[in-house]
């Protein structure tokens, strides 16, 4: 062991006798994973605290189910700020004293004072409580490419106006069929009427069927763990830049073969297994170093990483241990650094991108997610979502850990098999 | 304790070619090397003496045979065989971004020493090989011949009994040549080493060596002291005569063998060298004749030359030495 340790040791020494390893050990990596997080939507807060959505409403109904509706947007998405009705002291509708006049309203919505118009008409009430055809106005100038939140809203509350109306008249037609109610007069129907609604409403607000979804790309989900788009750029641009520590290995072992020291140390009192034992440790710890190195930048910046650290460290540990496996299996295939330095860089490349290093594989079709996992990219960045943006731990990642374990065991197995000294 | 620091026996390796072909490098070779002495495997480049050496020194796994140092076989207990060996390859193989005391360092620790014992020795052999003052600098920075200096320390770091040295005067300069030889006799005389030497240089190999191995085409055709293998030539001569693109005829040579007194051999070789102005080659014809007393032969195979109308341009008359054994043995030349 003390033999695989010095010779871990003197790579290293090797290694970072070299200044311009910081270039790509840490200035690279930082200024590229700031770079793809902002792509991917950092500066975005993940918290419910963030940016407001302004939404102007012209309530022109002004009735219990025009409120009901406004009422129901809001429930649908806590960012909605609807203007003026929820406008505060300190102005986030940005309209001062201003009424809002359709003029008004249509030039604030030029101006992107607001993201949205609803406008309710006159009657809107009555028309639903007549079982009549409504209709709300919703104009936009949200980005046609970006989720739209504001329509989603919008519609959600739609469809629990329409369903609670249809519930209503279920409830008229079945009671007049089985004739098992009957109204004194008119307002002991109407009464009759609005419990019926209310009660579809109350079960709408219970909520009997949820659907949980995250847009890791700006859209967060646990509570305060910071930015989005660099939760999701911090370990990708980190485990690509693994690769890019990692797999040099090739090129590394060509050289001491060329100048003859791996063949030296053959010569000396230490078995083979030492002398590789040794090599693949060293790019082990420089693989764990660049994500220290980018995890670490990531805490300075605030980032959170889930509630399971172990978890997140033995994913590491898992993952650099693959790319080890499989720079050794490459070295074995190559035979000049050209070659290794071509098909290093290629591999990183085109691993990092397939494996959703730069964006999140949930963005891109289903048959590109597939065969994106061909890469260990795409395992480690499984875990890292698990572990990052749903609060998981070591048992929702073990799945990614077991494959990534596989591979690197099959790698490993290729290499050791196919790896000469001499 | 072994009589023999190094036995061989039937050491043989087979490498497949990239086309399937099978290639014998080394075919049954048996030698050994007695303790204390100088021994050398002579052979051109491509004979087979890196392969047999490198079988010896456990990187290269033998297809056939075993070796032995101090009585530790290289196939069974090679890990005892190597604590006894030391390496000195042909190629600089160190770290040039290190220094050279990083370098003594790193691979004193591969031998097994460490701290202070490690400190001291790498001092020593800083010392011995006069580079004390320059132990901080990187090797990059170096000259070929303090490179050479290094990568023979790292061999002896560990004081080991046998040192084995591959082609060691490669690429430098007449005084780093010098200065090596003159290490390597060092290495015998005050360290009390066995020193496995191998070079395609004929003088070097003459001036060092106890006794030399001359190996050709990955066969072991000779073994014996320099004295023992100038015996199997003889006392005979060579005497080149330079004929330049003049014709000679098969009649000229059998006159040399019949006319002249202790001819025993006359050959014609055709060679090729630039012209004056070094653009052109010139044909550059050669007569080797094997004379006894080639000096007195000298002037009756001008005139015989002569007689038949051919000019000899140059006459250089060489005593027996290991090239004239190896042409010998083999019918060629030893750089050929």
């Amino acid at each position: 062991m003390r033999a695989i340790l010095d010779i871990a040791w003197n790579e290293l020494r090797i290694l970072f006798s070299d200044k311009g390893i910081w270039l790509n050990l840490v200035i690279l990596p930082i200024l590229i994973s700031v770079a793809v997080g902002f792509a991917n939507g950092g500066g975005a807060s993940s918290s419910t605290e963030g940016p407001r959505l302004v939404v102007d409403v012209i309530d022109a109904d002004n009735s219990t189910l025009s409120q009901q509706f406004l009422a129901d947007v809001r429930a649908a998405n806590a960012r909605v700020l609807l203007c003026p009705i929820d406008n505060d002291e300190a102005d986030a509708c940005g309209m001062g004293e201003t009424a809002l006049l359709p003029e008004v309203a249509q030039n604030r919505l030029e101006d992107e004072a607001s993201l949205a118009l609803i406008e309710i008409p006159a009657g809107f009430g009555e028309s639903v409580l007549s079982g009549q055809q409504a209709t709300v106005l919703y104009r936009s100038n949200e980005d046609i490419t970006a989720p739209q939140y504001i329509l989603q809203a919008v519609q959600v509350a739609a469809q629990r106006a329409g369903g609670a109306q249809a519930a209503v008249s279920v409830a008229n037609e079945v009671a007049s069929d089985l004739s098992i109610l009957e109204f004194s007069d008119e307002a002991d129907h109407a009464t009759f009427e609005q419990g019926v609604r209310e009660e579809a409403q109350a079960l709408w607000a219970s909520d009997p069927i949820t659907v949980e979804y995250v847009l890791a790309s700006v859209e967060p989900q646990a509570e305060g763990t910071g930015n989005a788009g660099f939760q999701q750029s911090i370990p990708g641009i980190g485990s690509m830049y693994v690769l890019f520590t990692v797999l040099p290995l090739a090129a590394m072992m060509i050289r001491e073969r060329k100048q003859w020291t791996l063949q030296r140390l053959v010569t000396m009192p230490l078995s083979r297994g030492q002398i590789l034992g040794g090599k693949l440790l060293a790019r082990f710890v420089m693989g764990m170093i660049q994500y220290g190195v980018m995890f670490g930048f990531g805490l300075a910046l605030g980032i959170r990483y889930g509630n399971d650290p172990f978890a997140l460290i033995l994913l590491m540990v898992v993952f650099t241990l693959c790319v080890t496996s499989l720079a050794l299996a490459v070295t074995t295939l190559l035979k000049t650094e050209p070659q290794a330095d071509g098909i290093t860089l290629f591999m990183s490349l085109t691993l990092a991108p397939l494996g959703g290093a730069w964006w999140p594989l949930d963005i891109v079709p289903e048959w590109m997610r597939v065969i994106g996992h061909i890469s260990p990219i795409a395992w480690v960045m499984d875990g890292f979502h698990s572990l990052i943006f749903f609060n998981g731990n070591l048992g929702t990642i073990i799945v990614p850990i077991l494959v990534l374990l596989a591979m690197g065991a099959a790698f490993f197995a290729f290499g050791v098999a196919r790896f000469r000294f001499e | 304790m072994h009589q023999n620091m190094v036995e061989v026996r039937d050491l043989s390796k087979t490498f497949k070619r990239s086309n399937g072909e099978m290639l014998d490098a080394v075919k049954n070779v048996s030698f050994d090397i007695r303790q204390g002495e100088i021994f050398s495997l002579l052979g051109p480049n491509g004979a087979g003496k890196t392969t047999t050496i490198s079988m010896i020194s456990g990187l290269l796994t033998p297809t056939h045979g075993d070796a032995t140092i101090g009585g530790h076989s290289i196939t069974r207990q090679p890990l005892e065989a190597k604590k006894l060996l030391g390496v000195v390859p042909q190629e600089i193989a160190l770290y040039p971004t290190l220094s050279a005391r990083q370098n003594l360092e790193f691979f004193g620790k591969m031998y097994g020493l460490s701290g202070a014992a490690l400190s001291k020795r790498a001092d020593e052999v800083l010392e011995f090989i006069d580079l004390k003052d320059r132990q901080h600098d990187k090797i990059e920075s170096f000259s070929g011949g303090m490179k050479r200096r290094v990568n023979i320390g790292v061999g002896l770091l560990h004081q080991p009994r046998l040192i084995y040295m591959d082609e060691p005067t490669v690429g430098i300069d007449p005084q780093s040549r010098r200065r090596i030889l003159d290490t390597v006799k060092q290495m015998q005389t005050e360290m009390g080493m066995t020193v496995l030497y191998t070079s395609h240089l004929m003088e070097e190999v003459q001036e060092i060596s106890d006794r030399v191995g001359i190996i050709d085409h990955g066969e072991l055709i000779a073994v014996g002291t320099v004295g023992d293998l100038i015996q199997k030539v003889g006392e005979e001569d060579r005497l080149i005569l330079k004929v330049g693109s003049q014709v000679v005829s098969e009649l000229l040579l059998t006159r040399f063998r019949h006319e002249v007194e202790g001819v025993t051999g006359a050959t014609h070789e055709q060679a090729h060298s630039n012209g004056s102005d070094g653009s052109a080659t010139q044909p550059d014809g050669l007569i080797i004749v094997i004379a006894r007393r080639g000096r007195r032969a000298l002037p009756d195979l001008i005139r015989v030359a002569n007689d038949s109308g051919l000019d000899i341009v140059s006459v250089e008359v060489r005593e027996p030495d290991l090239e004239a054994v190896f042409l010998h043995l083999t019918g060629r030349e030893l750089r050929d």
